[in-house]
């Protein structure tokens, strides 16, 4: 450990959750994705499809705004701007014993500290992303699959049927989760998100946060070290008590 | 600020805040997902063919609820509504090039030769109705009794909805299994279906069968029809089988 890592202390003030790319990303998919469930409801059920016709620009719609829909995630993690959101996939990715734990009633939790996103929001990401693969990879089938391939057409367009149902329930629960958690909904409009929330909620992200904010300090004051070792330790976006 | 609730103190190095044995769960049920898909896109066929009839048993219980892989029927229409036209003052027209051009009543298709199919409809998009009984007039004898003239090598189909179009190869209209159709599912065809008199043309997709057909054109070129401008095949063969 660094001389400089025994300046650690206390940190204060909102901790950004999510950065303007995957602000941008969410938003975006958000917006495509509740019109493909509007356009898909309206070509699906007979109901909505009766009253609303139109079928030549409502599926020109949908399969435009289907094959999009990879559009956001794809820019968002291919430019120089994908830090944030590569180690957020990254948490999804990876599952820690308290994300199995959110599984369990209270009671029968380990104790494990949360990281940044519980098994829930794990568990739906997962599902929306291999969802919206499996949606994309049928939907093109049934579009554009050459004529003799007819078997495998009628199995893409049972899968893409079965998904509506499967991604109307995620997506219905996404935004129930959201509502009903308004601190998380607001992280997701602003960025940040309360400290105090944090603290409770995702201890281990917390601590995540605060170890990476000292160890970015120490390098500037490592640096500033060498460039006047009088000067005070510049600031980082923490207050740093010593 | 109060100690336990705004702010963390951070003890130790990243490392050890880091939550231990994370496994990456997140992309294996992405995969998972995916690997189910395609499954559903393989066998998606058998799946409709052997539990279809039980599907539909559910589906009609339920009031028509669409169960993915029902064999149900799904009503496409291209405009706002579906046009109701009265069966008693119904006429089908058929002009160009043609020796006498007609004006058939619903009462003169019933005077005519009349032919009956069982055969399934299927869609383009994926979907199959089995075993549906068709019943009227062979096309190539209404093509007879209007007399085409030489020159003339194609067909035009315009719909009551005044909006859909759709095209035919003399060749291919004279075949045995292309009908007008005037019963349907051993009714006479109701106006979601396209009555009161509707094209079928059984080795063909659904959108080669015109709903409300209200006029056929004989003309020495083929026109591609509604779904045609949309990129859908000209000739659409079954399976693509020429």
């Amino acid at each position: 450990m660094s001389p400089a890592g025994k300046r650690r202390g206390k940190h204060y003030g909102p901790i950004e959750r999510f950065d303007k790319v995957e602000r941008a990303v969410h938003w975006s998919t958000a917006i495509l994705m509740l019109e493909l469930i509007v356009t898909g409801a309206i070509l699906y059920l007979p109901t909505l499809a009766l009253a609303v016709g139109h079928r030549g620009f409502i599926e020109t719609l949908h399969v435009y705004s289907g094959i999009a829909l990879v559009v956001p995630i794809t820019v968002g993690v291919a430019g120089p701007w994908r830090e944030k959101l590569v180690a957020d996939l990254r948490r999804f990715d990876r599952w820690t014993k308290a994300d199995w734990d959110w599984f369990h009633r209270k009671e029968r939790r380990s104790g494990a500290p949360a990281g940044k996103f519980n098994g829930g929001q794990k568990a739906e990401a997962a599902f929306v992303g291999g969802g919206i693969i499996v949606m994309l990879a049928t939907g093109v089938l049934m579009r554009f699959a050459p004529a003799s391939w007819i078997n495998w057409q009628q199995g893409a367009t049972l899968v893409h049927d079965v998904g509506f149902f499967a991604i109307g329930v995620g997506v219905a629960g996404h935004i129930y989760y959201a509502l009903s958690r308004p601190e998380q909904l607001k992280s997701m409009l602003s960025g940040t998100i309360p400290r105090a929330w944090a603290t409770k909620n995702t201890p281990a992200w917390v601590a995540e946060v605060d170890a990476d904010a000292d160890q970015k300090l120490d390098a500037l004051v490592a640096r500033a070290s060498v460039v006047d070792s009088t000067q005070a330790p510049p600031q980082v976006g923490v207050t740093s008590k010593i | 600020m109060s100690e336990t609730t705004d702010a963390v103190t951070a003890t130790g190095a990243p490392e050890d805040v880091s939550v231990p044995s994370s496994t990456h769960v997140g992309r294996r049920a992405i995969l998972g997902l995916a690997a189910v898909g395609a499954a559903g896109i393989a066998f998606g066929t058998q799946i409709d063919s052997s539990l279809g009839g039980a599907l539909t048993t559910v589906s009609n219980a339920l009031g028509g609820l669409p169960i993915p892989g029902a064999d149900e029927w799904r009503i496409y229409t291209v405009t706002g509504s579906i046009p109701t036209i009265a069966p008693a003052t119904y006429r089908l027209t058929v002009n160009g090039m043609v020796d006498h051009p007609l004006t058939l009543s619903i009462d003169d298709l019933r005077a005519m030769k009349r032919t009956t199919l069982m055969h399934y409809f299927q869609c383009v998009t994926g979907w199959r109705v089995p075993s549906v009984r068709w019943e009227g007039v062979q096309l190539s004898e209404v093509l007879d009794r209007a007399g085409v003239q030489p020159g003339a090598t194609a067909l035009r189909f315009f719909s009551g909805d005044g909006v859909y179009t759709e095209s035919l190869t003399l060749t291919q209209a004279r075949l045995p299994e292309v009908l007008v159709a005037d019963r349907m599912i051993g009714d006479d065809v109701t106006p979601e279906h396209g009555g009161p008199v509707r094209m079928y043309v059984a080795p063909m997709y659904g959108y080669k069968s015109t709903k409300w057909l209200d006029r056929i054109e004989l003309v020495n070129e083929v026109v591609p029809g509604y779904w045609e401008n949309y990129g859908y095949a000209v000739n659409g063969w079954i399976g693509g089988s020429e």
